[in-house]
């Protein structure tokens, strides 16, 4: 992105009413409408009637059609195989694809974390055992590892029983949380190399601190920025792999994410553009306002882009 | 030297680690003698066709054994028969690599191809309304995950404007180029834009970067012509960030090629890899994922190497990381 914080005499008129940018306004607007929209949905129907529910068919003069309406006022955003509502659809797939996108986030930041922070502190052999198996971790395509390991996921579960918790979206959150450790990992990495040699960092280690009082209160208080901002980075990552699983048959049979709602409708394309082109396009504005909302917090942070 | 003995340690110990780690993977929970045999040959099988096959491909030895089998079998192209087809993996996979490798190959050249004039515009002509409006296009387009852009791709080129088919039929470039490239046209694209967008992002921040250099100063005081410098001095020096994502890239090509495939209907990896994993064919499933993390491998080494080509510096430095 240009910078356009210029310092000089010049101010536009947003910098001047200390207005955000359009790109924040408009993530912060997309990701937070989206998320009251589909939690009231699911949990709320009647504060929200203009969303059917979801198994709901619109019927054309009375009868199940397929494809019935295209994009107008009787369904927003047309109708799909079986006559569902695609808009409603698209609302209710919002809940799982972001818990998914969360979830992920969350595991692949914890582990990547405690990678980052214990080989950039100690470096030597802990940084040398670390950047393999980071690398490793780097060489196999974030997809294909998905693919396999979802299909693993699912045999071992149907043979060890003490395994039994791990429904679909919990196999979605562990594998591409799995996936996202060793981008995190190398992040985190590099700032905490940076940070050990700064001044404060000294002056604790020579008034005695121990080690895990410099790792957990100089460290990590330092660190979280970094880890925020790519967080929002990794989360449009996430949820645009999660698409691409579904799209390949590999996500939740109920309720259907995007991803799903793309794979079941792309035969039909031609003939019915709108049951593939909205969820794409929920798809594309999500993940656009996470990496809008990512890039302003580098900004503010000062973080070099941090390619994930 | 040191440098290029390190990084081709670093390559095998890599390349050791990921494909015994996704043959652990693929075999956890098999537990009685002879159950990768049943997967293998699928279905009902007799315990004498289990033993012909535990012969074969050594799948009683310990592990590690049964790795340096398999990786002998993968050198000499014996890869173990399909459960599906019950034919050898080898002739089943042999004729997909090509496509996928085309697609991956066109996307990565011509995100560079594409990525290189822009950037080099827009540092040039940095913060002006034009910069600024391909920085904002190619910021979107870093947003668009690979299913949407096929879906745009399809959408507007096959529904609307009909100028391209949406089929995969292969075609090789000697047999009819005109088809060869009107039938990949379209995949390409849509794993090329932005993959050229990251590309341009990067290489855009690095020369504006180098530009601000002093030698970049005292070459124009010499008067060396702006396109010497734009094109000889600041590029090359700023191609360090471009060169380390491409290895990075090519992970997520290889992932967008599956997604591709799947929607342009194409014969080739990823296609089959899907198929594969759905039927629960996991030998197969090891082989394709075997050939692919070899190339990414192997693409991550070149670029290591690269950079010693293009940097005299690192040739020089005893380590690095």
């Amino acid at each position: 992105m240009s910078d356009t914080t210029s310092t000089g005499p010049r101010r536009t008129l947003r910098q001047r009413l200390h207005l955000p940018r359009l790109g924040v306004l408009f993530g912060t607007v997309w990701l937070g409408g989206l998320t009251i929209l589909t939690l009231l949905a699911n949990h709320v129907p009647a504060a929200v009637p203009f969303i059917r529910y979801y198994d709901t068919k619109v019927k054309v003069n009375g009868k199940v059609k397929k494809y019935g309406f295209g994009p107008g006022l009787d369904a927003w955003f047309g109708t799909g195989k079986s006559a569902e509502d695609i808009f409603a659809r698209c609302i209710y797939g919002a809940k799982l694809t972001l818990l998914i996108g969360i979830g992920a986030t969350i595991i692949g930041l914890v582990v990547g974390a405690v990678i980052g922070v214990l080989s950039g502190y100690f470096r030597g052999w802990t940084d040398r055992i670390a950047g393999i198996t980071t690398d490793s971790l780097m060489s196999i395509p974030p997809l294909l590892l998905s693919l396999v390991l979802v299909l693993r996921l699912d045999d071992l579960k149907e043979q060890y029983s003490w395994m039994g918790w791990i429904s679909r979206p919990w196999q979605l959150s562990l594998t591409l949380g799995l996936v996202s450790v060793a981008p995190f990992a190398r992040i985190v990495r590099a700032q905490t190399m940076v940070l050990r040699e700064r001044e404060f960092v000294t002056a604790a280690r020579s008034l005695g601190a121990s080690r895990s009082r410099i790792i957990m209160r100089e460290l990590m208080p330092n660190l979280v920025p970094a880890m925020v901002t790519v967080a929002f980075t990794g989360l449009g990552i996430l949820i645009a792999a999660e698409a691409g699983l579904a799209f390949l048959g590999m996500g939740v049979e109920q309720p259907h994410t995007w991803g799903k709602m793309i794979d079941i409708a792309r035969d039909d394309i031609e003939k019915a553009w709108w049951a593939t082109a909205f969820p794409c396009l929920m798809l594309f504005l999500t993940v656009l306002s996470f990496n809008l909302l990512g890039d302003e917090l580098a900004r503010r942070f000062d973080i070099r882009e941090a390619a994930v | 030297m040191r440098y290029f003995a390190q990084r081709l340690a670093r390559f095998f110990v890599v390349f050791f680690i990921v494909t015994f780690g996704l043959m652990i993977l693929l075999r956890l929970g098999m537990n009685a003698p002879g159950d990768p045999a049943r997967t293998m040959l699928g279905g009902t099988v007799t315990d004498e066709q289990i033993a012909t096959a535990n012969a074969r491909y050594h799948l009683d030895d310990p592990l590690i054994m049964q790795y340096f089998w398999w990786l002998k079998g993968m050198v000499t192209l014996d890869m173990g028969t399909s459960v599906q087809q019950n034919i050898a993996v080898s002739s089943y996979i042999g004729s997909r690599v090509l496509v996928t490798l085309f697609l991956g190959l066109y996307s990565l050249a011509l995100a560079i191809i594409i990525a290189i004039p822009v950037a080099v515009f827009q540092a040039y002509r940095r913060d002006t309304r034009r910069d600024k409006a391909i920085s904002i296009v190619s910021f979107g387009l870093v947003s668009v995950p690979n299913v949407v852009m096929a879906v745009l791709m399809v959408l507007v080129f096959v529904r609307t404007l009909g100028w391209f088919p949406r089929t995969g039929e292969k075609i090789y470039p000697w047999d009819d180029p005109v088809e060869h490239f009107r039938n990949f046209a379209l995949p390409v694209f849509a794993l090329t834009l932005p993959v050229a967008a990251v590309f341009t992002r990067l290489l855009r921040g690095d020369m504006i970067r180098t530009l601000q250099a002093d030698f970049i100063t005292l070459a124009s005081a010499k008067g060396v012509s702006v396109r010497r410098i734009l094109w000889r001095h600041a590029l090359r020096n700023s191609l360090f960030s471009v060169l380390t994502s491409i290895g990075l890239q090519l992970s997520g090509v290889v992932g967008g090629a599956i997604v591709v495939e799947q929607l342009f209907n194409m014969k080739g990896m990823g296609t089959l890899l899907v198929i594969t994993i759905l039927s629960k064919d996991l030998f197969v499933v090891q082989a394709l994922a075997a050939i692919i993390v070899f190339v990414v491998v192997v693409v991550n080494l070149l670029v290591d190497l690269s950079y010693a080509a293009v940097d005299p510096r690192i040739r020089q430095m005893r380590s690095l990381g």
